[in-house]
């Protein structure tokens, strides 16, 4: 990193300042925001889990040990790779100096979701840090590619129980199609509308076979669907380049377009986006082949990134990164020991917060408006988790400066007056973390 | 003893913050009058009803499903269409009148079978095929509180962390989860009042999670109401309470794979939340209506990993002991060769909102006509059913 951000930077397009590091004066330059995606994370390597291939192993050695054999895959704890991946969800955009790069991971792995069950846990970190992290400066059917294929995705949306009826397993036991991921890769990571129940089918057969096992994909003989597919209107036959001609020829439809544009402009502008930022995204979207760099530098340019109305509630990760980074709790083990101590579990606070971490109940993902995240006991869980905090760390410093750090003039004079009217330091900052000034990004 | 929450709440509601509660100001604190109850159970994920109620006696059927069934034909209930096994527990309820089903039933919603916009449809109660919502996007259930005589805010409430759409709206309700306290002072919390007062977004919710902590504060309740047999009964107490209608959701009904395994414990969880209703409500019971309704009905024909995919046609289960029940209502439309929808789903023959509409009148003496146009928008409700007694 070689520039700080400005605060507004922090603010709507990271997880918010953290208290001690350097800001820059001023508002948004894009330049300075789009630098980040050529930076690289110090702390990358602390991240890193299994490769797929040896996670599969470790998965089917499960199975292997049920029936008395012995195991074959390398000796790896995936119960402790769970636990990290979970721990990553929070604290890597705790921490991020890159904070719009961290956005932008959750953002995209959260319109291409996967869920936990279904035996997940292990493969989620490596779908994120595989399948979208590399490619978020790429283009957006490059991304749409490697996440159907991802084993996670296959098992997910259950690809791998999807058998081609007229295969030779298919003939054989009478197996047929699983519509899931078919449907879901139009409705959801792709065209959102346009398409029809026959196009959901035919995608179907078209995908019967798909298969990853870890080294690459493949499309099994024995499930693979012959004959011709035709999906809106363009035909396909078999195999992996055929599958990967129609991800190429979805993605470059115009709904695809207006889905993507629509993703983006959602998460980082408003519920409601103004239809000409939709618009100017959409045409740049179709114009670049879905070069997301080139998505970005059209949202960072519009006057709504600009604007001094904070227009988005922050999701409770961003909410809980936020806090922690307001209150410089960003990996001192010696702190984040206290929180434990006080059964400040990060995980289940967010829970009750309405986001466990990978716990995102349907396909469609975490909620991307503000009504997703307010009933009153999510609420009520934010509010406790402010008291929590800042009575846990909030008895020395002043807490109208750690206001003033935290919002700058983004901050309401509401808000100050608030702050400074609290009986004790730790109410203060209690009041500051559960404003809804803090709330807002 | 169990404390009372929504008297606490109340209690903290009139002592501190009626002039800064937008719920106060329009409603009287007169609780409802009537012994008739509501509970709407939201079953999300589109459940199979082809599985739960199974038409045996339709001659097509067990060609359509060879690996599901599987040889077991489930509990007989009235020569033509058996119980899914998982519920056996609630076949008492069934004998005794208080078990009903109906079949082919769905909203209008005909655009796709997306879970996501069909569940919005379902709980919006719009009229339109193509799913789109009332302007308002608020919930039939709401709407419906506002039409009640004597409503006040905790005659409707929704339970669990998650917002019900269903009883979203411009009509204050209650929402209720057990939650921790802030340990925030007095007037800490009231500075965060102030702020939040002032907030258009933040207003309203920010009113109700005050008086759960408030209420916590004092009275806490413990935190396995998780457990669905809890859930029911916590329901269960809020209706005999000052509440005449609750609403919450029970998820994983999405069976595309595995389908046996997974109705078999979906269906002891579901039959499990009805008895632990019926169980703590007592008498109260009596008076009781049920209504669980799902998005949208799954394929006739199983699909090819043992599960069923997204559907039209569906079913609505109904319990309580206002229910004319011991019946499977609905027009039967038939499985056979032309009698699918597109060959693959079974064909609605009802409006699920006319069942919820005839239900709202015979229980809360809503009119026929505010139901058609402001519940319902656009609902021919039809001939009474019949369903009440």
């Amino acid at each position: 990193m070689t520039e700080p951000p400005s605060l507004i930077e922090e603010i709507r397009f990271g997880y918010g300042p953290r208290a001690g590091w350097p800001l820059a004066p001023g508002g948004v330059d894009p330049d300075r925001v789009l630098a980040q995606l050529g930076t690289t994370d110090p702390e990358a390597a602390h991240w890193t889990g299994p490769t797929m291939a040896d996670r599969i192993a470790v998965l089917r050695d499960r199975g292997r040990r049920k029936k008395g054999l012995p195991p074959i895959g390398p000796a790896i704890d995936l119960k402790d790779e769970t636990a990290r991946a979970k721990l990553a969800f929070v604290v890597r955009p705790a921490v991020a100096r890159a904070g719009f790069v961290e956005r932008l991971v959750n953002l995209w792995a959260n319109r291409l979701t996967i869920g936990v069950g279904k035996g997940l846990d292990q493969l989620i970190s490596h779908y994120r840090d595989e399948a979208i992290r590399p490619l978020i400066a790429a283009r957006y059917p490059d991304m749409l590619r490697a996440s159907l294929w991802h084993p996670a995705m296959l098992v997910y949306l259950n690809q791998t129980a999807s058998i081609g009826p007229n295969s030779p397993f298919g003939l054989h036991k009478g197996r047929g199609l699983n519509e899931n991921l078919a449907r879901e890769f139009l409705e959801l990571h792709s065209m959102g509308t346009g398409f029809s129940q026959t196009d959901v089918t035919e995608l179907a057969r078209l995908l019967a076979g798909m298969g990853n096992e870890g080294e690459g994909p493949f499309v099994g003989r024995r499930a693979v669907e012959p004959g011709t597919k035709t999906i809106l209107g363009a035909t396909y036959t078999t195999g992996v380049a055929e599958i990967d001609r129609m991800v190429d020829t979805i993605a470059q439809r115009p709904e695809t377009a207006r889905s993507v544009s629509l993703t983006l402009a959602r998460h980082f502008i408003a519920d409601a986006p103004p239809p000409d930022l939709l618009d100017a995204l959409s045409r740049a979207y179709l114009d670049s082949q879905g070069d997301l760099p080139t998505l970005y530098r059209v949202l960072l340019t519009h006057p709504a990134a600009h604007a001094p109305e904070l227009g988005k509630l922050r999701s409770p990760q961003e909410y809980m990164a936020a806090t922690l980074r307001a209150v410089g709790l960003t990996g001192d083990p010696a702190k984040t020991k206290a929180l434990r101590k006080r059964g400040m579990r990060l995980g289940e606070v967010m829970a009750r917060m309405g986001q466990p971490p990978f716990g995102a109940r349907r396909p469609d993902g975490w909620p991307e408006v503000a009504q997703g995240w307010l009933t009153p006991p999510m609420l009520a869980a934010r509010l406790d988790w402010a008291a929590d905090l800042a009575r846990l760390v909030g008895d020395r410093a002043d807490p109208v400066a750690q206001a003033r750090g935290v919002l700058g003039d983004y901050g309401s004079p509401l808000l100050y007056h608030a702050v400074s009217g609290a009986e004790q330091r730790w109410e203060g900052l209690a009041v500051l973390l559960g404003s809804p000034d803090f709330m807002r990004r | 003893m169990k404390p009372d929450l929504v008297l606490s709440r109340r209690a903290f509601l009139i002592g501190c913050s009626a002039a800064a509660s937008p719920l106060l100001t329009p409603v009287s604190f007169a609780a409802a009058k009537g012994e008739n109850r509501l509970v709407v159970i939201l079953l999300r994920g589109a459940m199979d009803g082809l599985d739960v109620v199974r038409p045996m006696g339709d001659p097509a059927y067990a060609a359509l499903r060879p690996r599901l069934l599987d040889g077991e034909a489930g509990l007989p209930l009235d020569g033509f269409f058996a119980l899914h096994p998982g519920a056996a527990a609630l076949m008492p309820l069934w004998q005794a009148g208080q078990l009903g089903f109906v079949q082919a039933v769905a909203t209008p919603y005909r655009a796709g079978r997306s879970h996501f916009i069909a569940q919005d449809a379902l709980e919006n109660g719009t009229g339109g095929a193509d799913g789109n919502l009332t302007p308002a996007r608020d919930g039939w259930l709401n709407r419906a509180v506002g039409l009640i005589p004597g409503a006040t805010e905790s005659t409707a409430v929704s339970v669990g962390r998650e917002r019900l759409m269903v009883l979203d709206g411009d009509i204050p309700t209650a929402h209720w989860f057990p939650t921790e306290e802030t340990g925030l002072s007095t007037q800490g919390m009231a500075l965060l009042t102030a702020l939040h007062s002032a907030d258009p977004l933040l207003a309203e919710p920010f009113a109700e999670a005050q008086a759960l902590i408030a209420a916590t504060a004092s009275d806490r309740i413990p935190r396995d109401h998780r457990a669905v047999s809890s859930l029911g009964g916590y329901v269960a107490d809020r209706l005999l309470a000052d509440a005449r209608i609750a609403g919450f959701s029970l998820g994983g009904w999405d069976t595309h794979q595995g389908q046996a395994a997974t109705m078999q414990i979906q269906m002891q969880m579901l039959a499990a939340t009805i008895l632990s209703i019926q169980g703590r409500l007592g008498a109260a019971w009596g008076t009781t209506l049920v209504l669980a309704m799902t998005e949208f009905g799954r394929t006739a024909r199983e699909n090819g990993s043992a599960g069923t995919d997204h559907g039209t046609g569906g079913m609505m289960i109904t319990a309580g002991g206002a229910l004319r029940g011991g019946q499977v209502f609905g027009q039967w439309p038939g499985l056979g060769d032309g009698q699918l929808l597109a060959e693959r789903d079974l064909m609605p023959t009802g409006d699920v909102r006319a069942y919820a509409a005839w239900a709202l009148r015979g229980l809360f003496g809503v009119e026929a006509q505010a139901l058609e146009r402001a519940v319902f928008p656009g609902l021919d409700m039809g001939t009474d059913p019949h369903i009440l007694l």
